[in-house]
């Protein structure tokens, strides 16, 4: 156990650039802190600061992530994977995973895998890894150098496999994750060090596809995370529903396709966007048109805001604060655009929200300066941020009840310990089923792993004492260990998540991506180099032909040797370097050819005749 | 006690004077030590918050151990021994607790069976879930809440109650009765405080 928390850093080796990056369920950001300013990068077409988080998977095995994935998930809804930070942790049988888009799963496993074109199926940590390395690219590509660590933001509310999941798909990315960072904290951080203020803030976040609720406070350089809360399955995209449910009815449509339906999300999401500005819209989907006022539109998302607040005056009790208590309201994440979300805060907690920073931005921002203050040795002193774990830690007592070690709102790192005891004459192993979640009982927990502490030795019921230890670390992820107290028989068991991957599966993956990371540039290097070949070929053949008066036989005969030895090559090399090779020989052999031939044409130039008529 | 990197003494510190390396736990270490704060029931709540502060910034993970395996370890472990004593003894009522479990009774843990709960409280008590229960079948929202506020106040009661008989105990360790006094009055609070949270939880479930 110990070694999965301990992560040994060789001072000598030089490392990259630490970025900060937001994997959001819509868009995704990656920034870093340059001169002492946090920086957004451009990573999509048109240099877009924003990545959608789309992935699409083409017959051919490319890969395609961001806005020309998000065109194509029009006519191939299958095999192009949205919203994907909503499968994370989950698996194939979540009531949620199913109530989700167009996609087909892979049967017989405990992670969900969508079935695409071009390749196996392809796991959520997978998907997210696609994005992830995308936004490595492209912040090596703007900060012209290599990257190689990162913090990671999570929703608040993200459960421990679903943190863990996270982690991966880092990991996959050929990424060090230094920290996953809760998203609202990591907003609070980018306000925090911007006014260098002290005081306490509630961080509203309502992103596309979650909800997090979080209140800090900030004192003589300690940022303190006070509370959280959120609702990991409530966000934007449940807008765009309603809005897409709605036209549904009116137009007493009940059972669409999946092409259908991803044209009608995308059209609702367009007449969202169009409501925070106009007073009313049309949506035109399915060859259907739609109008929507937006007055309306908030009327349907009412319950749904409604929800957030039940989570806010929550935060707010378990903080122990009143609102007028607070300093600033913060508002994060591309939904609080939305004029009836902003009306709705200001109203719930008594105050104009802040929002001088770009709620698209914010988060990614905060991440990139955690990111710096965590390997920039100069910045140490600056702030530290002490954050809690969202949900309580427990186990499985008698009678499916779930006991809580750690409870909600914790400061992380944390420890607990719990004990117990055998209840059987000689029996020899015990069973441990640990849960996360607030309800009673074990069955509406969610569960997060179950493992047989065996090898007790064989005692009377009740006389063996045997202790579970919970461990959190900093990143909110948890380990567990169990030890028999009398004989000293330990085990430590590093907590898989039900719905996660084994260390091998990742392991696995890995290998794999490095082995098709090299084929893939291989085969890249080929590839160009063949195209070289023929324009080489194709001139050299030209100018044989066009100018045999400029050629000695004995050229003529390494030239043509040169020309043989390509086209050969050309078609029978898996080597781009020995096809490179032969490029070149042919290139240097033909050399005092191709000047006689430049010669004559500037003289036949010269006589007013063009280049391209001889 | 001395230093596991440079050998000096470092006494109970946490972190070696000499050498700035994060220190293991001694045995006997208390969380009122863990916080620098002195043992009591009461607490300088503005104190504790401070030095909470200044020790996060001295053994957090992001600060210290960095290079250092072993000391990276003893860092999680320290912080998370602090976060412990900072959640421990920043409400009255798990400080009570606490204190009751320096002398020898830990209620959160199976010896709370050791303590007997006169039969006329345990009957209130299950009079009282009986009209939570009936309330909440009801939808009347208004006996929730009052039946609620009637338990909060008898709870603040028995709190005040056991930091009274916890006084008592601290002056003298000796003192049975208050031990059993203020043990009486905290086994009462968790049931007050089961109460409180089943009717916590009904008001959530309505939204």
């Amino acid at each position: 156990m110990a070694g999965g928390l301990l992560q040994i850093h060789d001072p000598l080796k030089p490392r990259g650039h630490a970025v900060g990056i937001d994997l959001g369920t819509t868009n995704s950001l990656v920034a870093a802190v340059l001169q002492g300013t946090p920086r957004a990068f451009p990573v999509d077409e048109g240099g877009s600061l924003l990545l959608p988080s789309v992935v699409h998977y083409a017959a051919d095995g490319s890969v395609t992530v961001g806005a020309r994935a998000r065109e194509l998930a029009v006519t191939e809804p299958t095999s192009t994977i949205a919203s994907v930070k909503r499968f994370m942790g989950k698996g194939p049988e979540d009531a949620e995973t199913k109530a989700l888009g167009a996609y087909r799963f892979a049967k017989g496993s405990s992670v969900v895998r969508f079935e695409v074109k071009g390749g196996p199926p392809v796991t959520s940590i997978e998907v997210s890894a696609e994005i992830l390395r995308t936004l490595k690219r492209r912040a090596e590509a703007a900060l012209t150098g290599k990257v190689e660590q990162a913090v990671i933001t999570v929703p608040a509310y993200f459960d421990d496999a679903q943190r863990q999941a996270t982690r991966d798909a880092g990991r996959l990315a050929g990424l060090e994750v230094l920290r996953l960072l809760n998203e609202p904290t990591a907003a609070a951080l980018a306000y925090g060090l911007d006014k260098g203020s002290q005081g306490r803030f509630a961080v509203y976040d309502l992103g596309g596809g979650t909800f997090d609720i979080s209140i800090l406070e900030l004192v003589e350089g300690v940022f303190q995370v006070k509370s959280t809360g959120g609702d990991s399955a409530l966000g934007g995209d449940d807008f765009d529903r309603e809005i897409a449910t709605r036209f549904l009815e009116a137009h007493g449509v009940s059972h669409p396709d999946a092409a259908a339906v991803t044209e009608l999300l995308a059209a609702a999401r367009r007449a969202k966007e169009t409501l925070t500005q106009l007073e009313t819209t049309e949506l035109s989907a399915l060859g259907k048109t739609f109008g929507v006022r937006r007055a309306e539109m908030e009327a349907w998302i009412a319950p749904l805001l409604q929800r957030t607040g039940v989570a806010c005056r929550r935060a707010l009790k378990d903080a122990g604060i009143t609102r007028e208590e607070l300093d600033g309201v913060i508002l994060v994440g591309g939904s609080t655009r939305v004029p009836a979300v902003r009306r709705f805060v200001s109203q719930l907690f008594g105050k104009e929200p802040l929002g001088d920073i770009d709620p698209d931005q914010v988060v990614a921002l905060g991440a990139a300066v955690q990111a710096d203050l965590l390997t920039n040795r100069e910045r140490q002193d600056e702030v530290l941020l002490l954050d809690v774990i969202p949900l309580s830690l427990g186990l499985e007592t008698m009678g499916g009840v779930a006991e809580k070690l750690i409870p909600r709102n914790s400061a992380i790192p944390t420890a607990a310990a719990q004990g117990f005891t055998t209840f059987q004459d000689g029996q020899n192993a015990l069973d441990v089923h640990v849960v996360q979640g607030e309800r009673e009982l074990v069955n509406d927990n969610r569960s997060l792993a179950r493992f047989r502490l065996s090898g007790i030795p064989p005692m009377p019921a009740g006389m063996a004492r045997v202790e579970v230890r919970f461990e959190v670390n900093a990143d909110g992820i948890l380990s567990v260990s169990a030890k028999e107290l009398s004989t000293g028989v330990s085990q430590a068991i590093t907590v898989k998540p039900t719905h996660g991957l084994t260390d091998e599966e990742i392991e696995r993956m890995l290998l794999d991506s490095i082995e098709h990371a090299e084929e893939d540039v291989h085969v890249r290097l080929l590839r160009e180099q063949q195209v070289e070949a023929d324009r080489i070929l194709h001139d050299a053949r030209k100018q044989l032909a066009a100018f045999s008066d400029l050629l000695p036989d004995d050229e003529r005969r390494e030239v043509e040797a040169a020309i043989i030895r390509v086209a050969e090559l050309r078609d029978s090399a898996t080597d781009s370097q020995a096809l490179a090779d032969a490029i070149k020989a042919l290139d240097d052999v033909s050399r005092p050819f191709v000047e006689r031939i430049m010669n004559r044409a500037v003289g036949t130039l010269l006589e007013g005749r063009r280049v391209d008529e001889v | 006690m001395r230093c596991w990197n440079c050998q000096s003494e470092v006494g109970a510190a946490d972190v070696c004077p000499s050498c700035g390396k994060v220190q293991p736990v001694a045995p006997g270490t208390t969380l009122f030590d863990v916080l620098g704060l002195p043992r009591g029931v009461d607490v300088d709540k503005a104190e504790l918050e401070r030095r909470y502060r200044e020790r996060s910034l001295r053994l957090h993970p992001d600060r210290a151990g960095k290079d250092d395996p072993r000391e990276r370890r003893l860092s999680l472990e320290r912080t998370a021994l602090l976060n412990e004593a900072y959640k421990t003894l920043r409400d009255p009522e798990p400080r009570a607790f606490y204190l009751l479990k320096l002398h020898g009774l830990d209620l959160l843990k199976e010896e709370a069976r050791a303590v007997t709960v006169p039969p006329s409280v345990l009957e209130e008590v299950l009079e009282l879930r009986e009209q939570l229960d009936g309330a909440r079948k009801a939808g009347d929202d208004e006996q929730v809440s009052m039946l609620s506020d009637r338990v909060r106040v008898q709870s603040a009661a028995a709190l005040s109650t056991a930091r009274s008989a916890l006084r008592r105990l601290e002056g003298n360790p000796s003192d049975a009765a208050a031990r059993d006094a203020a043990a009486q009055a905290l086994a009462r609070l968790r049931y007050h405080h089961r109460f409180l949270e089943a009717a916590e939880a009904s008001d959530e479930d309505e939204g």
